[in-house]
């Protein structure tokens, strides 16, 4: 037994008995058994799952626990005692927190005080789940006895395993085995093949065209919504992927886009009652147009600057949507109800199914456009200044002027995301316009793969479909993505469908890229 | 950089940025003039009481701006989630006055007394050691979690890890707290109804306790920072690293602990805030540092970023001309926070440097 071992097991176990305290504190530990249910195929619906599943859940919470305190002993020269000791010091430790935690708890809830007036997630349910209907000592006695004996068993199985339990490297081999099997010959040859592209496009192109009509108003709904966040982030991305100006207040410019369609084809506050394409043209260009005055003046200051000026607009767009002084022009805060639906050759088309193909189209449009300008000199001359503005400069490209087109491109495209959102709901207000869709849109780009335009679909799905599947999760959901954007910034910045670079910037050291944008630091 | 610019669009920007400044400026003295003398909507006393909300208010967004003016100065990095740091101060200054409100300390003659009023004192120094030792640990450990690892990442990085940590946080509190408005219950010494009454212009103006108290205090935060940065050797290697990072590290200085010990300097100024905003505000929730924290910011450009004055001088007059702004341009009081964000983006277009100039490094220029 030696103290590195010793050392290494205390500190996983303060982290994990924290992690454990907290997700306890924020009622997490009723979701975690609820996941884990329905997980083995129990549906509790809105009771308090069985205490089998929270057990479950402890001891996977363990197994985590001891895998990763054997993380470290593992990679070093020691042995397996150290490897197992660790896990039980960590396991240890994290069960007397949890135990402290539930005696003091159960005790309070034993003297039937409640303390939601404080600990709003705390319930006597969620305590009486935590102690597993036991009384408050026998129960936090065998939460420690639980998190210990499974944490041992993490280390056990992380040593049998011999392998490297570090998140990083799982993640690594997990998206490495993905991007291996997409450059693989065989997906590479069959993509090449005329005849093999020709049928996953006519088939693909037959799924779009039956599937909004068969899976029902709910999926298009979700879908519809998908869509629209895709239309988003395939703008976002022309701004922060490509010319790296990271964008914070984007909803400014979808707020933009749908006031300006909205007030022109509803009947409310001003009766103009416009014709849908016209509005929908009108309020792309009123948007891109907020977006090139925005940049005028901050583009050429440091690159933050652009983040927080955004963010101020997003925030004065919001106020004054809802001020008193805007009332009479925008309908304040009630919003504005009965906003048009698209017409062709007469015929309006509002049914969900129909708006389900509006969005489609738009959104292979806007791809479409998005793939143009990628391989364009235009898109180049972006990449160009993100990755080295003085650099490309000396090449020739203008790089305020690119920058200030990009920002003005992306907001169009934003324009255009609130314009059909704010037709699909028939409705627009300023809580539509939240900062929190801004923050969505930034998530995905990012989880998705920032500067891929795959990636930007893949985020949108995994964003925005997947909490509708998961919907115990629900409120959970930024705590969630604020993990997820600290963990991805760290592990994997590029997203998980990294954009491709030319073969020459691969070829450069990533020491060397990485020094030109950061400060020189301690080994120097 | 200046040298290489040469597009025809950025020239005439550069050319009609002074007239916009004037065109601004002229803008705004007609409007105070046709306010204050025309029309006179507000008597002498009104003014007077915007005056000092507004410089109480100042010396919060001072405290806060100072945070992001050091970080900035030394990490290059909007921390974004300096605003939940401060947030989480306010959270421990209201549940120690909660705590405290539930000791009874019973004297002869008031059997019902508390700890919270029977020694308010103690009990307002105990909630500032709480709160300030919550962001203190918040900013330690936030620099230490998530942005030690990506110190020589791009600032982009940097920037949405800030943004990731402030999304959590925000959270974090709203799940365990709950998303309702708590009302903090000072001492009764610190009732925010009391205070000296002074007459202006025959009209009883109140300046209350809390406001006073909030305002000594962070006045004497900042001149003790100012001593801490200007006077100590630890100050002196904070201005070294500032100023250049590498020879910093030649001339023995150990940059890493610096840059520690800046964010924990910068989480027990926000600490001090929050506690002073569940003193004279009464108000907390999980919202309560996200706009505070951007105001912050903004006062810290309006100073010059980097320049430890120019916060301290930018939260004052952001301040000042957040509560006065409404009345003095004839707009809306629901507007208030766009004034903010309006001087922001002003300060920007005319002078990007602040009003003390930016103090950074060659490099980041």
């Amino acid at each position: 037994m030696k103290t590195s071992a010793f050392r290494s097991g205390i500190q996983t176990g303060i982290v994990f008995g924290v992690i454990i305290v907290t997700m306890f504190l924020i009622g997490f530990t009723v979701i975690g058994a609820e996941l884990a249910g329905k997980f083995l195929g129990h549906d509790s619906g809105s009771s308090m799952p069985p205490q089998i599943y929270f057990v479950i859940f402890m001891i996977l919470f363990g197994l985590w626990c001891g895998s990763s305190a054997a993380k470290r002993p593992l990679t070093g020269p020691d042995t397996w005692q150290a490897a197992l000791s660790s896990g039980l010091f960590a396991g240890l430790l994290t069960g007397v927190i949890s135990a402290v935690i539930a005696l003091i708890f159960g005790t309070l809830a034993a003297n039937k005080i409640d303390v939601r007036t404080y600990l709003v997630s705390v319930s006597p349910d969620s305590i009486k789940l935590y102690l597993l209907g036991l009384s408050p000592v026998v129960g936090s006695l065998l939460s420690l006895a639980l998190l210990t004996v499974s944490s041992l068993a993490g280390a056990a199985l992380a040593l049998t395993l011999r392998t490297n339990t570090d998140v990083k490297s799982m993640f690594g081999r997990v998206t490495g085995a993905y991007t291996g099997t997409l450059h693989s010959n065989r997906v590479v040859s069959l993509s090449k093949n005329k005849y093999a592209r020709f049928a996953l496009l006519a088939l693909a192109a037959a799924a779009l065209i039956i599937l909004p009509r068969t899976w029902g108003g709910y999926w298009n709904y979700v879908l519809g919504t998908v869509g629209i966040y895709i239309i988003l982030g395939l703008g976002l991305n022309i701004i922060t992927g490509w010319a790296g100006q990271l964008v914070i207040g984007y909803v400014a410019f979808f707020a933009v886009g749908a006031y300006t369609f909205s007030l022109l084809t509803a009947p409310m506050p001003h009766h103009l009652m416009w014709n849908f394409w016209i509005a929908l043209i009108l309020g792309v260009l009123a948007a891109g147009i907020s977006g090139l005055l925005i940049g005028l003046p901050i583009l050429n200051l440091r690159g933050d600057y652009l983040a927080i000026v955004t963010l101020g607009a997003a925030e004065i767009v919001r106020i004054l949507l809802k001020s008193d002084l805007m009332t009479p022009f925008t309908a304040g805060p009630r919003g504005i109800r009965d906003v048009a639906g698209p017409t062709i050759l007469g015929r309006s088309f509002t049914s969900d199914v129909d708006f389900m193909y509006l969005i489609i189209v738009a959104v292979l449009v806007v791809t479409f456009l998005a793939y143009r300008l990628q391989n364009s000199r235009t898109g180049k001359a972006w990449v160009a200044v993100n990755l080295d503005e003085t650099v490309a400069r000396a090449t020739g490209i203008n790089a305020y002027g690119s920058k200030l087109l990009a920002l003005g491109l992306s907001a169009a495209v934003a324009g255009l995301a609130g314009a059909l959102f704010a037709s699909r709901n028939q409705f627009t207000g300023p809580d539509d316009h939240q900062l929190m869709v801004a923050i969505n849109v930034i998530c995905l780009v990012i989880v998705g793969g920032i500067g891929n335009i795959p990636g930007i679909f893949l985020g949108a799905f995994a964003l925005k479909g997947l909490p509708e599947v998961l919907r115990e999760i629900e409120s959970y959901r930024m705590l969630v993505f604020g993990v997820l954007l600290i963990i991805m910034m760290k592990l994997r910045p590029e997203g998980f469908l990294p954009a491709r670079r030319p073969a020459l910037e691969k070829n450069t050291p990533p020491a060397e890229k990485t020094e030109a944008v950061s400060q020189p630091g301690k080994e120097v | 950089m200046k040298n290489i610019s040469s597009s025809p669009m950025q020239a005439v920007l550069k050319s009609i940025r002074p007239a916009i400044g004037i065109l601004i400026s002229l803008f705004l003295v007609w409007r105070l003039f046709s306010e204050i003398v025309v029309e006179r909507n507000f008597s002498a006393d009104t003014w007077v009481r915007f005056g000092l909300s507004g410089l109480i208010l100042g010396g919060m967004y001072a405290l806060i701006a100072i945070g992001y003016t050091l970080v900035y100065g030394i990490m290059f990095m909007i921390n974004f989630a300096h605003g939940e740091v401060m947030m989480l101060g306010a959270f421990g200054g209201y549940f120690t006055f909660e705590l405290l409100r539930f000791i009874p300390a019973p004297t002869t003659a008031d059997p019902e007394l508390n700890f919270l009023n029977a020694y308010p004192v103690i009990a307002i120094i105990l909630a500032f050691a709480v709160g300030i030792f919550i962001s203190a640990m918040a900013g330690y450990f936030l620099e230490k979690i998530a942005y030690r690892p990506l110190r020589k990442a791009p600032r982009l990085i940097l920037l949405i890890t800030a943004i990731g940590a402030s999304i959590f946080l925000q959270n974090l509190a709203m799940l365990l707290f709950g998303p309702q408005r708590k009302n903090v219950i000072n001492p009764a010494i610190l009732d925010r109804g009391a205070g000296w009454t002074i007459m202006v212009s025959g009209n009883p103006v109140l300046i209350s306790y809390t406001g006073i108290f909030s305002l000594v205090l962070s006045s004497l935060l900042m001149i003790g920072l100012y001593i801490l940065v200007m006077r100590t050797k630890f100050g002196r290697a904070m201005r070294a690293v500032a100023q250049d990072k590498n020879t910093a590290y030649l001339m023995g200085v150990d940059v890493d602990d610096v840059i520690s010990k800046t964010f924990l300097i910068s989480g027990v100024l926000a600490g001090a805030a929050g506690v002073m905003w569940d003193i004279h505000m009464g108000l907390v929730n999980h919202y309560i540092g996200f706009l505070p924290g951007i105001k912050a910011f903004t006062a810290a450009v309006m100073g010059g970023i980097g320049n430890i004055p120019g916060a301290m001088l930018g939260g004052m007059l952001l301040g000042i001309l957040e509560s006065i702004g409404p009345a003095a341009l004839g707009i809306d009081f629901q507007l208030k926070d766009v004034i903010a964000f309006s001087v922001l983006v002003l300060v920007l277009i005319v002078r990007p440097s602040g009003i003390l100039g930016e103090k950074l490094s060659e490099e980041k220029l």
